[in-house]
């Protein structure tokens, strides 16, 4: 026993001015601002020093539908002119983040992350860190396709977008029930808690911080409020203090009717989704209502599943390609995100049998030719079109109010003995 | 102790140097940069301040989670020796028998913990394979996503069992056959022979191996993410959620978090290293 310790006790004085000048070298990097190499003036510049690159998109990876979109359809078309477009699967779109602001914790500016499926939080919080390139989207030519005043595509959970990131489609915040239990749906997320407490055991939600559950959780107190118009977008503390205490409140009350009288939560959609179709809880949730069709269809979820639309409407938002501030292939990702913005590419995205994802583009502003793509498309038996679901829609709130909540949800209900 | 330090031992802390030098450099990088974020030294954004709000601002939290980990890994520890144990004990009476559950044990080893934790996720949850087995009970336990990480538990316990039976036996099995014939020969019941000679032979590599099992599930993350409740959270879940946190400023508490890992396992090793040491002067 002496005998192996002893070598190691006898280095261990050295160990001390090692660390000390690694710390001193950890130290001196944090903090660094990096621009970016390259500027452009027009996208003929951008295609031109494009040619060759590799771009990585990384992306949330357990969308198998997604995952074949972006192999099958979007990187030959990218294939076309001269760019390779690399896939990169992430458990969670933080992880990019936290790649990327690693990278630039280290000093590199040829970063390893070219091009991000970015959702709001995950955008504002590079905002705050400044890991994005700025100014970039009005080089694209397809954005003349996007209607310039729509909110969603302005503002992406309340943080400006400022051309920081390109527009890539949209969403729409979707219950959908069980109609051979529920005969008579509920109408309105007043009516859904009213119908939880009705049927205990019935009805839960993921627990946050998971995106799913989180979203519910503000759109509870954007109900408990009154509407959408009553609470602030723009987070403050007072606004918190008006709004959260009373959606915590009325989740606090249900918890007892919930699934397992509320002692634990799904860990996230998908857990929600395997208790709705083990036929546990009646009514789950969706940020893509999209994948429904496709659930139904493989049978993962059963075929009494029915969208269940609410009279004051739910959120919505728009998902963007965001490209980080020291990318190794920034030309490329903009090409690639400008080809993403392409009519064809929209509407071969929107095709449920495809992705089933709902477009940014503005069809008023397209081409009869183009046109006629989206209304080719066909029509699911379960979801009901874009129109119809963003009825009474309503914009995301401003992205610090979703860790606040989070927390306080944490601390409040999951914690609670 | 210096008295031993002959001119083999030198060449040999040579020899080991490969092998050390990249542990020390890359453990003391780490444990420097955490330690460092910890204390807002190394921030995303913003000039480095020293600032101990991560260690103290939720205290209460983090050692709820602690206790959550330490009671998790103690319970898991315990079942694998005891169920390791016995295994090796019945591999080293059982000469056929004791094969095939031998093989068994060490088929389960290269599988990977996330497989495991699914695998077992399967067999447990409401409406899992074994509630379907007995009909779908109403009084069907929560152990997947229940209190007391049941479910967690049975993935370690169940995982390392296996380990320990592979530990223990690679140690004694070479010396014990002996010992064994010897007592029997002396008139030693079964009973007695793993008592009195297996078990104070397996006592080494049992602390060996308890602290090796106690420190990974401590730290471990996959099985006690996906068989466990949303709370209390163990202080791996707790680590990995902070550091992916939209909030920036949650970062420097996860590295807390992380660091509250690393010293709770590290005082296990220290007393099983002094345990042992007492252990073997008393022989």
């Amino acid at each position: 026993m002496h005998r192996f310790f002893a070598p190691q006790a006898r280095r261990r004085p050295a160990l001390l001015p090692v660390t000390a000048i690694l710390a001193l070298f950890l130290t001196s990097c944090s903090g660094a601002a990096i621009e970016p190499t390259e500027q452009f003036d027009s996208f003929g510049e951008v295609l031109s020093a494009a040619d060759g690159q590799t771009v990585d998109l990384w992306m949330f990876g357990g969308d198998a539908k997604g995952n074949a979109y972006v192999d099958e359809t979007l990187a030959p078309a990218v294939r076309e002119q001269g760019i390779t477009l690399r896939r990169v699967p992430i458990a969670d779109t933080p992880d990019a983040l936290n790649r990327v602001l690693s990278e630039l914790q280290a000093g590199r500016d040829d970063g390893s992350v070219d091009l991000v499926w970015a959702n709001g939080p995950t955008f504002s919080t590079g905002r705050q860190a400044g890991a994005w390139r700025c100014g970039w989207t009005d080089l694209l030519p397809n954005m003349q396709f996007t209607d310039p005043d729509d909110p969603l595509l302005l503002d992406d959970f309340g943080a400006p977008v400022d051309g920081c990131e390109a527009p890539w489609h949209k969403a729409q915040f979707t219950f959908f029930y069980n109609s051979d239990a529920i005969a008579d749906p509920p109408t309105s997320l007043q009516g859904i808690l009213d119908w939880a407490e009705a049927n205990p055991g019935r009805f839960t939600y993921p627990g946050p911080p998971d995106f799913t559950g989180s979203v519910f959780l503000r759109e509870v107190m954007v109900s408990a409020a009154g509407g959408a118009d009553q609470v602030p977008l723009t987070y403050s503390e007072q606004a918190f203090d008006d709004h959260a205490p009373a959606a915590l409140q009325a989740l606090r009350d249900l918890a007892p009717s919930l699934w397992r009288e509320g002692d634990t939560y799904p860990r996230d959609e998908q857990a929600l989704n395997t208790l709705f179709a083990n036929g546990e809880v009646d009514i789950a949730m969706t940020y893509g209502p999209a994948t429904l069709t496709e659930l139904v269809a493989s049978g993962a979820l059963p075929p009494s599943t029915k969208v269940l639309t609410l009279e004051e409407g739910t959120v919505g938002n728009a998902s963007f390609l965001a490209l980080p501030v020291n990318a190794a292939d920034a030309a490329g990702a903009m090409v690639v995100a400008n080809i993403a913005l392409s009519p064809e590419q929209q509407a071969a995205k929107a095709d449920l049998d495809m992705w089933g994802q709902f477009t940014v583009l503005d069809t008023e502003l397209l081409s009869p030719a183009q046109q006629s793509l989206f209304e080719r498309l066909p029509e699911s038996p379960i979801v009901p079109d874009y129109e119809e679901l963003s009825r009474n829609t309503h914009g995301e709130l401003a992205a610090e109010w979703v860790p606040a909540l989070d927390e306080a949800w944490r601390q409040d209900i999951a914690s609670a003995p | 102790m210096t008295s031993r330090m002959t001119p083999g031992t030198g060449h040999a802390a040579l020899l080991a140097l490969p092998a050390v030098l990249p542990i020390v450099v890359v453990l003391a990088v780490s444990l420097v940069a955490a330690a460092l974020q910890s204390l807002g030294l190394m921030p995303f954004i913003g000039p480095p301040q020293l600032s101990g709000d991560a260690w103290t601002g939720d205290v209460q939290t983090l050692v709820r989670s602690g206790l959550a980990s330490v009671y998790i890994a103690s319970i898991s520890t315990v079942l694998s020796l005891a169920v390791g144990f016995v295994l090796a004990a019945y591999v080293l009476t059982m000469p056929r028998m004791g094969r095939l559950v031998e093989t068994l044990s060490a088929a389960t080893i290269p599988i990977p913990h996330l497989i495991g934790a699914g695998a077992i996720g399967l067999l447990l949850s409401d409406s899992g394979f074994l509630d379907r087995l007995l009909g779908m009970p109403d009084s069907f336990p929560a152990l997947v996503a229940g209190p007391g990480f049941l479910a967690v538990i049975a993935e370690y316990a169940w995982k390392e069992s296996a380990f320990v039976a592979l530990v223990v036996l690679g140690s004694i099995s070479r010396s014990v056959g002996d010992l064994c014939d010897a007592a029997a020969t002396l008139g030693a019941t079964a009973g007695q022979r793993i008592l009195r000679v297996v078990l104070p032979l397996a006592v080494p590599s049992l602390a060996i191996s308890a602290v090796i099992v106690f420190v990974y599930t401590l730290g471990s993350y996959e099985a006690a993410w996906l068989l466990g409740p949303v709370s209390p959270e163990p202080l791996p879940v707790r680590a990995v959620r902070l550091f992916g946190s939209v909030d920036l400023a949650a970062r420097p508490q996860a590295m807390a978090t992380a660091l509250v890992t690393v010293a709770v396992s590290a005082v296990a090793i220290l007393a099983v290293v002094f345990l042992l040491r007492r252990f073997r002067s008393l022989r």
